[in-house]
């Protein structure tokens, strides 16, 4: 009836899961997985992935992965800091060169280093305890130099742009198709 | 008639929801519609993708996703909604209509009957169907690992992006000061490191 249309590619399906491709192209990959078997299952395949990749990050500890520097452990504090870290705000520090004292301590709660990568990483995220001592963590690392990014986020919510195929009616006039 | 109590994460740290997430759910609850179209948007995708990787047609998969915020919707609208945590709400709804879906196509395929399910009205609590396991002890295991090997940048974009509270990518993109692009690239570059972690020879 229409004219025939690619087969996915894995990068293709991929970009399709993170929503990167814009709507026409959705269309498209779309449409063709309904009329081609190995492709919709290709597309199975890769939201399973995408499903097991939620799965393997909601089972990841947060801790596990908040590196702090070194300079600001202070290792008496691991339980505190456990609790402490339910309420933290992430900013983004580099730690290439900077030169933090380690008499003086960013925050008052206490900061957990709960991992010592090997080598120093390119970024290292930290964590200031909670709101009540959170602006003075930030204005400690943003006075020693460090490159802050404000724990809040900018971030646009992107336009919705599926409420207008919102309907209420005829959604399970149709069986399954398994 | 139950009432709504979505999971409680305990003994886990707060994951980082968006900024207004909280304030839109407030709203929804009170029946706002924008505040709806706004969670709406933000959680689709992962509700389809969860349709799909369980061999839903697209188009099936798309249908119910809207099925899952009209009922969602119209549980709220009759006072069924006391709390709306997403994704985890649209997930198990979106879940139960699909199961219902396979159920009602197998009963089609026995006596060619279409039952009406009176329990497709009921709302869904999320902590009582049971999340599916997806990953094996061993693959997780192995997929920590693998983790392990990633830059921490890029491990922190993955857990923002894929840590189940539906974080746009454009406030990751704002979180960690990186562009929305890079975001996606970096997180196509996990996926790929992940599933070859994941396909690792199975015992
Ligand atoms: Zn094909």
């Amino acid at each position: 009836m229409t004219a025939p249309t690619p087969h996915l590619t894995r990068d293709r399906t991929e970009q399709y899961l993170l929503g990167a491709l814009p709507p026409e192209a959705c269309a498209e990959l779309e449409a063709h997985t309904l009329t081609c078997e190995p492709c919709a299952r290709l597309l199975q395949e890769e939201a399973l992935l995408e499903e097991q990749l939620y799965e393997i990050a909601a089972a990841t500890p947060r801790d596990a992965v908040v590196v702090r520097p070194a300079r600001w452990h202070r290792p008496a504090a691991v339980a505190a800091a456990l609790v402490a870290v339910a309420a933290s705000a992430l900013l983004l520090l580099r730690p290439g060169g900077e030169a933090v004292s380690p008499s003086v301590t960013p925050v008052e709660a206490p900061v957990l280093a709960a991992r010592e990568p090997e080598e120093a990483p390119r970024d290292i995220v930290v964590a200031c305890p909670d709101l009540a001592t959170q602006e003075h963590c930030l204005r400690s690392a943003s006075a020693r130099g460090l490159l802050v990014y404000h724990p809040g986020g900018q971030g646009e919510v992107p336009r919705y742009d599926a409420s207008s195929g919102l309907t209420q009616v005829a959604l399970s006039s149709r069986p399954a198709a398994l | 008639m139950t009432t709504l109590q979505s999971r409680q994460d305990t003994g886990r740290a707060a994951r980082p929801a968006a900024p207004d997430e909280e304030a839109l759910s407030r709203r929804a609850l009170s029946g706002e519609r924008a505040a709806w179209d706004a969670l709406i948007a933000r959680h689709q995708r992962r509700v389809v993708v969860s349709l799909l990787a369980r061999g839903i047609r697209v188009d099936r998969a798309q249908e119910l996703t809207q099925e899952t915020w009209a009922r969602l919707i119209q549980q709220q609208q009759r006072g069924l909604l006391t709390e709306l945590r997403l994704p985890a709400l649209a997930l198990a709804q979106a879940a139960f209509l699909a199961a219902d879906d396979a159920r009602r196509a197998r009963r089609e395929s026995v006596d060619g009957t279409v039952e009406d399910l009176p329990e497709r009205q009921q709302p869904v609590d999320p902590a009582q169907s049971a999340e599916k396991r997806l990953v094996s002890e061993e693959q997780l295991a192995r997929a920590r690992d693998a983790l392990e090997q990633v830059s921490p940048g890029a491990r922190n974009v993955f857990l923002l992006a894929c840590d189940g509270q539906g974080l746009p990518h454009a406030e990751v993109a704002s979180r960690v000061g990186l562009s929305v692009q890079r975001v996606r690239q970096i997180l196509c570059e996990v996926r790929k490191k992940l599933r070859t972690a994941l396909e690792e020879e199975q015992p």
